[in-house]
């Protein structure tokens, strides 16, 4: 079973509320994520000891992008960040961020109702790329109306994507708007998930976004190994080299894979 | 199942599903609050829970019966019981709960069971010296 992780908790500057915020995520035994709007990095970002071992802290950059040219591909201030999101708030955005732009994250906005549909073919094309979707419940906490938005929204999303590739975050400022993995896989029923699905939107699929992001990282192209069936040891993805040893790798194996492999 | 003394060829899997195995569910919580002087008596944090459970399930939800099995003062921490079809209601009511009195609050479920003897241990709490 993999980790729990939640990976969205706001950045807000308030070093003292953070430091409570990564303890209490600590203790609720889960990997945080920090979100910064400024591209300088958190230099003290110590280790954080959790119950049994440190938490994972991790960096995050989200674009809210009310026009195309809001987002650059391949602009350098991403590098120092792990995880890249984008929230699209029209449909062409929508699409465009679906099938085109090289991000891990595709974020649900929780504070107005969606003005668009999900169709099924942006849907699936994320699905294919290995992009996921992110629905996030703090808002849910702290309002009665954003609460009816976000249950909305993240419906309407539960059928077109049918369940699979979620993620389930909190967007806590605060360290009282933090949850328990398993409470959060409880709220993930309310959303229409199914049971294993809930439980995967919060720990397998979040591991499958951590590799997504690191393939994204490190080539443009992607570098995939593979324990071959003969006796050479691993090998560097080439697509379509059938005379090349006994192992055969096609190219439909060569994408990051949304499966976990441990 | 087969009698003992049947040799088997190769092992046999039997998986047993109990369904309903117990009626209710019981849960292990604790009231976290901003102000962390503030103390509740067990008559107010069940009409907490109630107004919670309201305000996301509207009548129905709130019809929905649990008990307080045992209360904390001190603590803040209580029992409750459930019946097991009402267990994702009350849940998800206890998690989306933000405010109590105008302060921010967290309600941390420490345990869920169908059965009452599992809340006796936590291996979460276990210290290993």
């Amino acid at each position: 079973m993999s980790v729990f992780m939640d990976l969205n908790l706001i950045y807000t500057g308030d070093r003292t509320g953070l430091r409570t915020l990564l303890e209490t995520a600590a203790h609720r035994e889960s990997s945080a994520d920090d979100e910064e709007i400024v591209s300088s990095v958190c230099k003290h970002l110590c280790l954080y000891q959790g119950r049994s071992r440190p938490i994972r802290v991790l960096n995050r950059l989200t674009v809210v992008m009310s026009d195309s040219s809001h987002f650059r591909p391949n602009a350098t201030e991403y590098r120092s960040f792990d995880l890249l999101a984008v929230q699209p708030t029209t449909e062409k955005l929508f699409h465009a961020a679906c099938m085109l732009y090289d991000v891990d994250i595709i974020c649900i906005s929780v504070s107005e109702k969606l003005p668009f549909f999900f169709k099924r073919a942006p849907v699936n094309g994320a699905a294919d790329r290995g992009v996921v979707f992110e629905v996030s419940y703090s808002a849910a906490i702290r309002d009665s109306t954003l609460r009816r938005y976000t249950i909305a929204n993240a419906i309407n999303l539960m059928e077109s994507c049918k369940g699979r590739n979620v993620i389930l975050s909190s967007a806590a400022e605060k360290a009282l708007e933090l949850r328990g993995p398993y409470d959060v896989t409880n709220l993930g029923l309310l959303f229409g998930l199914s049971d294993g699905d809930a439980k995967e939107a919060v720990c397998s699929t979040c591991r499958s976004v951590l590799l997504h992001a690191e393939t994204r990282k490190t080539a443009s192209g992607i570098i995939y190994t593979m324990r071959s069936c003969s006796d050479s040891a691993g090998q560097e993805g080439a697509p379509g080299d059938p005379e090349h040893g006994g192992s055969i790798i096609d190219s439909q194996t060569i994408k990051p894979s949304l499966a976990s492999d441990d | 199942m087969k009698p003992a003394d049947q040799k088997d060829e190769s092992p046999v899997y039997q998986r047993v599903v109990l369904k309903n195995a117990s009626p209710y569910h019981y849960m292990k919580v604790c009231l976290v609050l901003e102000n962390e002087s503030t103390r509740l008596s067990a008559v107010e944090l069940k009409q907490f829970i109630i107004t919670g459970l309201k305000s996301l399930y509207g009548e129905v939800g709130a019809a929905l019966n649990f008990d307080v099995l045992k209360y904390d003062a001190d603590t803040l921490t209580a029992f409750l019981r459930v019946y097991s079809r009402g267990l994702v209601k009350l849940w998800s009511s206890l998690t989306l709960l933000g405010s109590y009195q105008n302060q921010a609050c967290a309600f941390r479920v420490l345990q869920v069971s169908p059965f009452l003897l599992a809340l006796t241990g936590n291996s979460r709490e276990l210290q290993l010296d």
